[in-house]
C-alpha cells in the first residue's frame, strides 16, 4: 500500500462539509480486497478492536487496504476523543488506486492519525506489533495541545451557533470572528476592543485602587502613617475594622488584622514599625473571595471562591486525606475538568504549620483542614457558582469597576461575607480586578450551574443590528464557479455592490483587487485567497471567483456563500485533471459552491446549461435560473412556480417573480453592444440576478451595469474590440471550445468582409479539446493563423499545432492555414494582411503582453 | 555676614488655579532676616557672581519687559525674596523644564515674604527651592557652589518624575484644544485627558483605544508579517527556522542575503543583516536563538530604514536614518575620509545643537566593514563607495517626501494588526517612490513607538504627532470637558451645590457632586467626610461615570489647596462676608493693595477659570461678588432677592439675563423677556419662612441650572423637591398620599 498527496481540505469540499485529510493509496496485488489477504482483518482488530465496521461507502466496492486504512484513520481518531465521524474511499479510473478522505478537527490530529492508521495497517499485514495505547496517548496529547482551550472554546463555540464566522490565526488562542471590515479578534478573554492601557492599569493594584476610589466603589483604602497617633487618626479616617503592615512588607510579618480598638491599632503600630519603616493603615476586609465576572455593562457570572481543604475522620492523616480527596474522577491535572487535584506542596505544608499541623497529623471528624490561602481553582481550590444571588448594586460596583479600569472583559475580586447586600452594608470591598479573566469557574464551577459566558462575549462583541437580527459578522459573499464568463461576471457584480456603496474584494485566475487595486497577481482563484480577501479589514463585500483547483486542492476557503453563480459548464475545460474526466465530474466540483450556498442565500444557475440547471437540486438556498431563451423548459417550468427567474424579451432583460416584472433595456448595458454580445447578455443576466438575491435596489443594479465598461483597461483579454486600419481587430483570452463557440457567436453578428483568426491552443488539454476549437473555428473564419505558445505544458515540439491543424481537415470556410513560432509575430502576420472592413479575432495567450503589443501596432498604425 | 539666612517658613502647594494664577503653584512663605536690610546693590559682587553663575538669567524679562529686566533690577537693587524667586525658576529651566511662572509678595511681617513659583512636578519644585537657597546663600557669601551637580541631579529628577517628551507633546496638545488633563502617577506616563464621562486616557503613545491583542500581535514579528501579507502588504519573505542548518535552508530558498532574527526580539537586539554566507548564518542563529523567542530568516531589504508613524489610519509623520557612506580617493584611509566627508558636514557636532551626531567607528560600523573587507586604517581604491553606517539615528523629517500608496500601505499595515497608533518600519531606497519598483518591504509594526524623533527631528520640519493623537482621540468640536459648576462664596455654598447636582440628577445625567457632607454620586452617598476641598473634586473628575460634576469650594481650599479643576462651565459666587470667616493663617487683608491676599482676589478667583463658553452666577446684591461680572470670560447670569436690585436691573437692561423674584415667584429674566418658575411657597426649601438667604440660594440654583441650559420642567421640578427628603422611600409614600389629599400646600418639615 502506497499513501501519496496527503492534503489537507480545509473547508467545504467535494465529499463533504468536514475538514478532512485527503490522500491517494494505491494498493496492489491482494490488497484491493483484504479477504484475499487471510487473517488481515482479525489481526487489525486484536492491534485495534475498537475498530468499527469494515462497510464501504459504495457499497458495492470490495473492501481494500484503503478502507482499512479510512476506517482506522477516523477510529483512531475518535477513540483519541475527536468529535470526528465523516469518512470516505472513493475508487478512481485507476485500478487499485482510491481516495480516502477522513474527516479532522484539529488538521496535524488527523495527519497524525492517517501516519498511524497507516503503520497500524502494516502492522496488521506484516503481523508486527503496534502500540495502541502510546498512539492515543500522543494523539490525545497533540490535541490538547493544540485545540483550542475551555475558555477560547467557550466563546468560539458561541460565535459558531451564532453563525459567526471563525479563523484561527495562531496555534494559540487568537482567533479570527468574522470577515473583512466586519472582522473582530479575541485571544483567550480578552477582544480586540480590550484595552491595553486598562490591562496596564489593572496589573497596578495601587492605582486600581485609586481610580476605584475615585468611582465611588468600596475598595480597602488606606494611607501610609508617621507614627502611632497616626495610625489612630488615619484608622479613624477610613473606619474600623483595619489592618496595620509595612509597605511592601512580605511574608504576612508584621501585619496585625481586624483591629478594631484605639489600644489594637497602637500595639500593632509598634509591632509593624520593629520590620519596617513605611507603614500602611488599611481597611480590613473580611469574609469569602467571590470572583465576578463583567462583561460589557453587565455582570454575568460570579462565583465563590473556597480555598483546597479537607475534613478530618479521625482516622486518616491530612496526606491520607488530600489522596482521597484527589481520587475524585471530576479532578484532573489540567483544565479539562471541573475540578483540579489538590496540590500538596510547600505551601500547603507551610499552610498546615500554621494551623500547628503537619502532613501525618490525624484531624479529628469533622474538622476542616485549609491548605492554602488563595483560592486558586489550578492548585484545587473550588468555585460555586453564586450568580443568581448578587445584589443589584453589588453587581453595579462590579461593572463601575471594570469600567473605570477600563475593560470589556473584567474578573472582580470582592471580599465580603455576602453576595446578598451591597459591600457598604457589609464593609466589603473590591481588592483586584484582572484583565483576561479565567472562565473555568463560571462555564463550569465545581458546584451549580455553568453560565453562558461565551454567548455573552460574543453578545457584547457584535451587539443586535437595529432590526433585531443577531449580527454574525458576515459581509456578502458571490462565488461564481462556470467554464466561461466568470471574471466578467465577477467584476459585474463588483460593480453592483460598489454602487451600493461598499468596498468591494474581488479574486479572480489574473489577482487579487481590494477596492480596484491588485493587491497581487497571478491565479488568484483558489481558497488562500479568499481567505486573504476576507482578512481585509477594508472589504465590505467580496466576489470570488472559484476554480476548480483550489476545490480539490483544499476546499473552499469560506464556509458559506450568500449568493453562487454557475455561469456554464458547457462541453468542459481542463478535463483529465485531478480524476476529473467527465463533464458530469468536472459539474460535480463547481457544484461545491452551490451545496455551500447560505439557507438564506441563493444559487444563480444557468438554465440553458443542463448540467448547471440539475445543480438546483443541491442547493439550501432559493435559486433564481437565467437564460436569454424565456420559453427554455427549465426557466419556464421556474416562473409558473412563481420563483424567480431572469431571461431575454426582445430587447430587454426581464427579471420575474410571479406577475411582478422588472426590464432592463439591454440598450442600457453597453457590454452587450445593444445584445447582439449572447455571452455578455449571459454574464449581465447573472449579476442582475444576483444584485436581485442580495436586494439591492433595481435602479442602482441598473446604474451599475450601464456604467461598466469592457475594454483592454478593464477587462484584459475579454472581448476587447479595436479598430485598426479599418478592420476590426478582437482580442479574447478564449481557450476551450465552449468559449470559442461564443465568441463565433458574438462575431457572427459582426459585419466583416474577410475573416481571420489567431490562435494557440494550451498543451495540458485533451487533444480531443484541442482539435474542437479548430473545427469550430474552420468554419467561421476565412484565414487561420496557429501559432505556438510560449510554453508548451509538457507537449512535444511541434505537437499541439498538430492537432489544431487536424481539427480544421473539415473546414468549411478555412482557405489558407499558416502555422507560425511565437504569438507577437503570429500577431503581426495576421494584422500586415488585413484590409478595411476586415475583421480578426486574436485569442491572446499572454493577456499583458499580448494587448500591449496590439497597442502599440495600432498607435503606430494610426 | 553670619546671620544673612533665609529659612522656609511654610510651604504651600497649590495644585490647581489660585490666587496667583491658573497653573500649580508652590507658595512658599520665606523669611529673609537681616538681608531684608540688604537689597543686591548692597552686596558686593552679588550681581557678577549670578550673572555668572546662571547666564541664563538675562532672558528674563522681569520689571522693565525686556531681555536683561531682571538683571537691571539685580544690578539696581532688589530683595532676596525676589532673586530666590529668579533663581528657582532658571534653576528649573536649566533641569528641561518648560518656563514658569514666578511671584514674590511681601506679607504683613517684615522680612516675610510669600515666594510663588511654577509646580510642574511637586518634588522638582520643592529641590530647586532648596538648591535656589543654598545657591543664593553662597553667592551672597562668596562662596564657591557646585552648580553643575545641582542641575545633573534635577535634571535627573525631571526625567524620572516628570511627563516623557511624547507624552507632554500629546498633553500640549491637548492644551492647545482647550482639554485638561489629569496626571494619573505621580511618576509615570498615564495621563488622563478631560474629565468626567468625557475622559480619555494615554499612556505614552498608547491610548485607552489601543487594543491589548494587537499589541500582542505587533510583538509577534512572524505573525504580523502572515497578517499583514495576506492583504498585500508587502514583506521581507523569509520562515521560521529551528536550527543552524535550517536556517541556512531558508536563507538559499528565499536567496541571498539574508536577515537572521529573533522572532519577537526588538530594539535590534540578536538582528544580523546582510549575511551571505553559511558561517555567517550560523553565527548569526546561535546568538538569535538567546533571545529565547524563536529565529526568523528573512530576505535582506536593500535601502534605508524609515520609521513613518499612522495614527488613527493615516500617515502623520515619516522619518528618515541616517545612511552613512565615504568613497574612496585611493589616498585616505576610511578615518580619514570620514572626517573629511562626513564630519566635514556643520550639522555633525557633539552638542545638543547639532542636529547630527559626529561618525566614529563603533562596533557596528567596524562589522559593516569588516564584512566589506576593510577597518578603519584601509585605504579603499578610488571611487568605492564604502557603506559606514545604515540607520545611524532617525535624524530626517521625510514626511512630505511619502509616495501615497506607501502612505496607504502602512495605514493598511497598522489597520490589519489592529493599532491605533502604529510605528511601522519600513525599508526601501527611495521613499517617495511606490515599493513594489524598488523591493521595499515593511519589516516591524510597532506598538506605543517612540514620537520625539517626529516632534524633533535632527533635520526637517517637527511634525504635530500630539495633535494627530488628540484629535484621533477626540472628535473635532470635542473638549473632554463635562458640564462643571464650581460654587464658593462664605454663605451658602454647601445649599447651592446640593441644588445643582439635584437638578442635573433631575434632567437625567449622571451627576456628581463633591461637598462639605462628601461625595454624592447621583443620589449615593459614598463619601461622608467633607470633599469640598481639591481631592474631592479631584475624585468627581476622575470618575468615569460622572457627565455633569458640581464642586463647592471655600476660602480655604483656593488660599490652600487651588481649585481642583482647570476651568468650568459655571462659577456660583453666593457672597462674600468677610468678617465672618477667619483667614489670618493667610495673611489676608480685607482691604488692602494689590500687593496683599483681599477677599476679592480669593473669590475672584472662581470667576477667572469660567470657560468663554461657560457663565458666572453672581449675586447681584453683593457688592463684592457683583463687581466680579467684568472679570469673567463668559456670560454672567445675576441673581437678586430683590426685583429691583439697580445692578441686576442695569444687567437686564443691557439685555442680558437674571433670576429674581416677581409676584412670589421664581422668574428667569433675559433683558425685557420673563419666564416664571413656581411659586416661593412651592419650594420646599423655602417654605414658608420666606428668609431670603434661602431665596437667595435657591435663586443662585436655578440661575445655575438655566446656564446649564436645563428645560424649564427641569427647574420647576428642582423648585419643588428640593429641601424634600427625597433619600427615604417612606417620606414619599407620605408625600403620594398627602398631594392625593386636595389643597393642601405640600411644606418641608425640618
Amino acid at each position: 500500500m502506497d499513501v501519496s498527496r496527503i492534503r489537507a481540505l480545509r473547508g467545504p469540499n467535494l465529499w463533504s462539509r468536514h475538514t478532512a485529510i485527503q490522500a491517494i493509496v494505491s494498493c496492489q496485488g491482494a490488497e484491493v480486497a483484504i479477504s484475499e489477504l487471510p487473517g488481515f482483518e482479525a489481526r487489525l482488530r486484536e492491534r485495534f478492536p475498537e475498530l468499527g465496521d469494515l462497510i464501504p461507502s459504495d457499497h458495492l466496492d470490495t473492501v481494500s487496504m484503503a478502507h482499512a486504512l479510512e476506517f482506522a484513520a477516523l477510529g483512531l481518531q475518535a477513540q483519541a476523543g475527536c468529535p470526528v465521524t465523516f469518512s470516505r474511499t472513493a475508487q478512481t479510473l485507476d485500478q487499485g488506486v482510491y481516495q480516502v478522505v477522513v474527516e479532522y478537527t484539529e488538521e496535524d490530529v488527523g495527519r497524525l492519525a492517517f501516519e498511524r492508521a497507516e503503520q497500524l495497517c502494516l502492522a496488521a499485514l506484516n503481523d508486527t506489533p503496534f502500540d495502541l495505547d502510546g498512539v492515543l496517548k500522543e494523539m490525545r496529547d497533540l490535541d490538547e495541545d493544540i485545540r483550542l482551550g475551555p475558555s477560547t472554546g467557550a466563546i468560539v463555540t458561541a460565535a459558531l451557533a451564532r453563525g459567526i464566522p471563525i479563523r484561527r490565526l495562531t496555534q494559540g488562542s487568537l482567533v479570527q470572528f468574522g470577515w473583512g471590515s466586519r472582522q473582530k479578534r479575541i485571544q483567550a478573554a480578552e477582544t480586540s476592543l480590550t484595552s491595553a492601557i486598562g490591562e496596564a492599569i489593572a496589573q497596578d493594584k495601587e492605582l486600581t485602587k485609586k481610580l476605584l476610589h475615585a468611582s465611588g466603589v468600596a475598595v480597602p483604602i488606606g494611607r501610609p502613617v508617621e507614627d502611632e497617633d497616626d495610625a489612630w487618626a488615619a484608622a479613624q479616617e477610613i473606619g474600623l475594622p483595619v489592618v496595620v503592615k509595612p509597605q511592601d512588607g512580605n511574608q504576612g510579618k508584621g501585619i496585625s488584622v481586624n483591629l478594631t480598638t484605639e489600644e489594637q491599632v497602637r500595639r500593632a503600630y509598634r509591632v509593624a514599625v520593629d520590620y519596617r519603616d513605611d507603614i500602611m493603615v488599611e481597611k480590613f476586609l473580611s469574609g469569602h473571595d467571590w470572583r465576578l465576572l463583567v462583561i460589557g455593562d453587565k455582570l454575568i457570572a460570579a462565583a465563590r471562591r473556597d480555598p483546597p481543604l479537607v475534613i478530618g475522620d479521625g482516622t486518616h492523616t491530612v496526606r491520607e486525606l488530600v489522596d482521597i480527596v484527589n481520587s475524585d474522577p471530576r479532578r484532573s491535572d489540567g483544565h479539562a475538568t471541573s475540578l483540579t487535584k489538590i496540590r500538596f506542596d510547600e505551601i500547603a505544608l507551610a499552610r498546615l504549620e500554621e494551623q500547628g499541623l503537619t502532613a501525618d497529623t490525624v484531624p479529628g471528624r469533622g474538622v476542616r483542614v485549609v491548605l492554602r490561602n488563595n483560592a486558586n481553582l489550578s492548585t484545587g481550590g473550588t468555585a460555586t457558582d453564586v450568580t443568581d444571588d448578587v445584589h443589584p448594586e453589588l453587581a453595579a460596583a462590579a461593572v463601575a469597576a471594570a469600567q473605570t479600569v477600563g475593560l470589556d472583559i473584567a474578573g472582580i475580586d470582592v471580599v465580603c461575607d455576602t453576595m446578598y447586600k451591597p459591600l457598604e452594608e457589609q464593609g466589603g470591598g473590591i481588592v483586584e480586578v484582572n484583565a483576561a479573566p479565567g472562565l473555568r469557574m463560571h462555564l463550569d464551577p465545581s458546584f451549580g450551574k455553568g453560565r453562558a459566558v461565551g454567548e455573552a462575549i460574543v453578545g457584547m462583541m457584535f451587539p443586535d443590528g437595529p432590526d433585531g437580527k443577531p449580527d454574525n459578522a458576515r459581509i456578502p459573499v458571490v462565488a461564481i464557479a462556470g467554464t466561461n464568463g466568470k471574471t466578467t461576471t465577477s467584476r459585474l457584480i463588483g460593480r453592483i455592490f460598489e454602487s451600493n456603496g461598499l468596498r468591494v474584494g474581488m479574486t479572480s485566475t489574473d489577482g487579487i483587487y481590494i477596492e480596484g487595486r491588485r493587491i497581487d497577481s497571478g491565479d488568484c482563484s483558489g481558497p488562500r485567497s479568499a481567505r486573504n480577501v476576507l482578512m481585509h479589514p477594508d472589504v465590505d463585500a467580496a466576489v470570488f471567483e472559484t476554480a476548480r483547483g483550489g476545490v480539490l486542492r483544499e476546499g473552499l476557503g469560506f464556509d458559506m456563500c450568500d449568493v453562487a453563480v454557475i455561469t456554464n459548464i458547457g462541453l468542459g475545460d481542463h478535463l483529465g485533471l485531478n480524476y476529473i474526466t467527465t463533464v458530469d465530474e468536472l459539474a460535480v466540483v463547481k457544484r461545491v459552491i452551490v451545496e455551500n450556498v447560505a439557507p438564506t442565500g441563493t444559487a444563480v444557475l444557468n438554465a440553458a446549461d443542463p448540467v448547471v440547471a440539475s445543480m438546483a437540486h443541491h442547493c439550501h438556498g432559493d435559486v433564481i435560473f437565467f437564460a436569454r431563451d424565456r420559453m427554455n423548459p427549465v426557466l419556464a417550468t421556474h416562473r409558473a412556480q412563481g420563483k424567480r427567474v431572469v431571461h431575454v424579451e426582445r430587447d430587454t432583460i426581464v427579471c420575474g417573480e410571479g406577475r411582478k416584472k422588472q426590464r432592463i433595456p439591454l440598450a442600457n448595458i453597453p457590454l452587450t453592444r445593444n445584445g447582439s454580445i449572447g455571452f455578455q447578455v449571459d454574464n449581465a443576466m447573472a449579476a442582475i440576478a444576483t444584485g436581485w438575491a442580495l436586494g439591492y435596489a433595481w435602479d442602482v443594479i441598473e446604474g451599475a451595469l450601464a456604467g461598466f465598461v469592457s475594454d483592454a483597461a478593464t477587462a484584459p483579454g475579454r472581448f476587447n474590440v479595436f479598430d485598426y486600419k479599418g478592420a476590426t481587430l478582437i482580442a479574447d483570452y478564449g481557450h476551450n471550445p465552449d468559449a470559442i463557440l461564443a465568441l463565433v457567436g458574438a462575431i457572427d453578428n459582426m459585419p466583416a468582409v474577410r475573416r481571420s483568426v489567431v490562435i494557440s491552443g494550451a498543451g495540458d488539454r485533451r487533444d480531443d479539446d484541442i482539435r474542437q476549437q479548430t473545427e469550430i473555428l474552420g468554419d467561421a473564419f476565412d484565414d487561420v493563423i496557429l501559432y505556438q505558445d510560449a510554453c508548451q505544458r509538457g507537449r512535444q515540439d511541434g505537437e499541439v499545432i498538430g492537432l489544431l491543424r487536424e481539427g480544421l481537415a473539415n473546414a468549411r470556410r478555412t482557405k489558407q492555414i499558416d502555422a507560425i513560432t511565437g504569438e507577437f509575430i503570429a500577431i503581426d502576420t495576421a494584422l500586415n494582411r488585413l484590409q478595411p472592413g476586415d475583421l480578426c479575432l486574436i485569442l491572446i495567450d499572454q493577456v499583458e503582453e499580448a494587448l500591449a503589443h496590439i497597442a502599440k501596432r495600432i498607435a503606430e498604425a494610426n | 555676614m553670619k546671620n544673612k539666612d533665609i529659612v522656609f517658613r511654610d510651604t504651600i502647594s497649590l495644585r490647581g488655579p489660585n490666587i496667583w494664577t491658573y497653573p500649580p503653584v508652590i507658595e512658599t512663605w520665606i523669611d529673609i532676616g537681616e538681608l531684608e536690610d540688604f537689597p543686591s546693590s548692597k552686596i558686593p559682587g552679588l550681581y557678577e557672581r549670578l550673572s555668572a553663575w546662571l547666564p541664563g538669567l538675562v532672558e528674563h524679562r522681569c520689571s522693565y519687559d525686556e531681555r536683561g529686566g531682571f538683571l537691571r533690577r539685580l544690578e539696581e537693587g532688589t530683595w532676596a525674596g525676589h532673586i530666590l524667586e529668579h533663581i528657582v525658576l532658571e534653576l528649573m529651566t536649566l533641569a528641561g523644564l518648560p518656563d514658569g511662572f514666578g511671584r514674590t509678595r511681601e506679607t504683613t511681617t517684615r522680612g516675610v515674604y510669600k515666594l510663588v513659583v511654577s509646580n510642574f512636578h511637586e518634588e522638582v519644585t520643592r529641590m530647586s527651592l532648596d538648591v535656589g537657597r543654598e545657591l543664593l546663600l553662597a553667592a551672597i557669601a562668596d562662596q564657591p557652589y557646585d552648580l553643575d551637580e545641582a542641575v545633573r541631579l534635577l535634571r535627573r529628577k525631571v526625567d524620572r518624575k516628570y511627563l516623557g517628551p511624547s507624552t507632554a507633546a500629546i498633553v500640549l496638545a491637548g492644551e492647545k484644544r482647550g482639554i485638561p488633563h489629569i496626571r494619573l502617577l505621580d511618576d509615570g506616563n498615564l495621563v488622563q485627558l478631560g474629565y468626567g464621562a468625557a475622559m480619555r486616557r494615554i499612556w505614552t503613545a498608547e491610548t485607552d483605544q489601543t487594543s491589548a491583542i494587537a499589541e500582542t500581535i505587533s510583538r509577534d514579528k512572524d505573525l504580523t508579517k502572515e497578517l499583514i501579507s495576506s492583504v498585500g502588504v508587502p514583506v521581507p519573505e523569509g520562515r521560521e527556522v529551528d536550527s543552524a542548518d535550517d536556517a541556512w535552508d531558508a536563507a538559499e530558498d528565499i536567496g541571498l542575503p539574508v536577515v537572521v532574527k529573533p522572532t519577537d526580539g526588538n530594539h535590534g537586539r540578536g538582528v544580523f543583516i546582510d549575511l551571505m554566507t553559511r558561517e555567517e548564518v550560523a553565527k548569526a542563529y546561535a546568538i538569535a536563538v538567546e533571545e529565547g523567542s524563536g529565529v526568523l530568516v528573512e530576505r535582506s531589504i536593500q535601502g534605508i530604514e524609515h520609521r513613518l508613524l499612522v495614527v488613527g489610519g493615516k500617515l502623520v509623520a515619516a522619518n528618515r536614518s541616517d545612511l552613512i557612506t565615504v568613497t574612496g580617493d585611493g589616498k585616505s584611509t576610511v578615518l580619514e575620509l570620514i572626517d573629511s566627508q562626513v564630519n566635514i558636514d556643520p550639522r555633525r557636532g557633539t552638542t545638543e545643537l547639532h542636529p547630527l551626531s559626529i561618525i566614529k567607528i563603533d562596533t557596528a560600523a567596524r562589522i559593516e566593514l569588516e564584512r566589506q573587507g576593510l577597518t578603519g586604517d584601509s585605504v579603499p581604491i578610488k571611487d568605492r563607495e564604502v557603506l559606514i553606517q545604515r540607520n545611524a539615528n532617525h535624524a530626517f523629517d521625510c514626511t512630505d517626501e511619502v509616495h501615497p500608496d506607501t502612505a496607504q500601505v502602512v495605514a493598511l499595515a497598522a489597520r490589519v494588526v489592529g493599532l491605533d497608533i502604529a510605528g511601522i518600519d519600513l525599508v526601501c531606497q527611495d521613499v517617495s517612490k511606490p515599493l513594489a519598483e524598488q523591493g521595499g518591504a515593511i519589516v516591524e509594526v510597532n506598538a506605543g513607538p517612540s514620537l520625539l524623533m517626529h516632534i524633533k527631528p535632527g533635520i526637517g520640519k517637527p511634525r504635530p504627532v500630539g495633535q494627530a493623537i488628540v484629535d484621533n482621540l477626540f472628535a473635532k468640536d470635542a473638549s473632554g470637558r463635562i458640564p462643571l459648576v464650581g460654587v464658593t462664596g462664605t454663605h451658602g455654598r454647601n445649599t447651592v451645590a446640593k441644588m445643582v447636582a439635584h437638578l442635573i440628577h433631575l434632567s437625567g445625567q449622571h451627576s456628581g457632586l463633591a461637598c462639605t457632607d462628601g461625595i454624592y454620586l447621583d443620589r449615593r452617598h459614598v463619601q461622608k467626610t467633607n470633599a469640598a476641598n481639591w481631592e474631592g473634586g479631584r475624585r468627581l473628575l476622575m470618575n468615569r461615570s460622572v457627565q455633569a460634576a458640581v464642586i463647592e469650594n471655600g476660602a480655604r481650599v483656593i488660599l490652600g489647596e487651588g481649585l481642583a479643576y482647570d476651568r468650568c462651565s459655571v462659577g456660583i459666587v453666593t457672597n462674600i462676608v468677610a468678617e465672618a470667616e477667619d483667614l489670618s493663617r493667610w495673611d489676608t487683608q480685607p482691604t488692602g493693595g494689590e500687593y496683599y491676599t483681599t477677599p476679592r482676589s480669593i473669590y475672584r478667583t472662581q470667576v477667572d477659570v469660567v470657560l468663554p463658553s461657560g457663565h458666572a452666577v453672581l449675586n447681584a446684591e453683593d457688592e463684592l461678588v457683583a463687581d466680579f461680572a467684568e472679570l469673567c470670560d463668559g456670560e454672567v447670569i445675576f441673581f437678586a432677592v430683590d426685583p429691583a436690585n439697580p445692578t441686576l436691573l442695569a444687567h437686564l437692561a443691557a439685555g442680558k439675563r437674571g433670576v429674581t423674584v416677581a409676584d412670589k415667584r421664581v422668574v428667569l429674566r433675559s433683558g425685557a423677556d420673563e419666564t416664571r418658575l413656581s411659586r416661593l411657597v412651592d419650594a420646599p426649601y423655602i417654605g414658608k419662612a420666606r428668609q431670603p438667604t434661602h431665596i437667595a440660594n435657591v435663586l443662585a440654583g436655578i440661575a445655575a441650572g438655566w446656564a446649564m441650559g436645563l428645560s424649564k420642567e427641569v427647574l420647576t421640578t428642582g423648585l419643588k423637591t428640593f429641601g424634600l427628603d427625597l433619600a427615604d422611600p417612606a417620606a414619599l409614600i407620605l408625600q403620594a398620599a398627602k398631594k392625593s389629599q386636595p389643597k393642601k400646600p405640600a411644606t418641608a418639615r425640618k
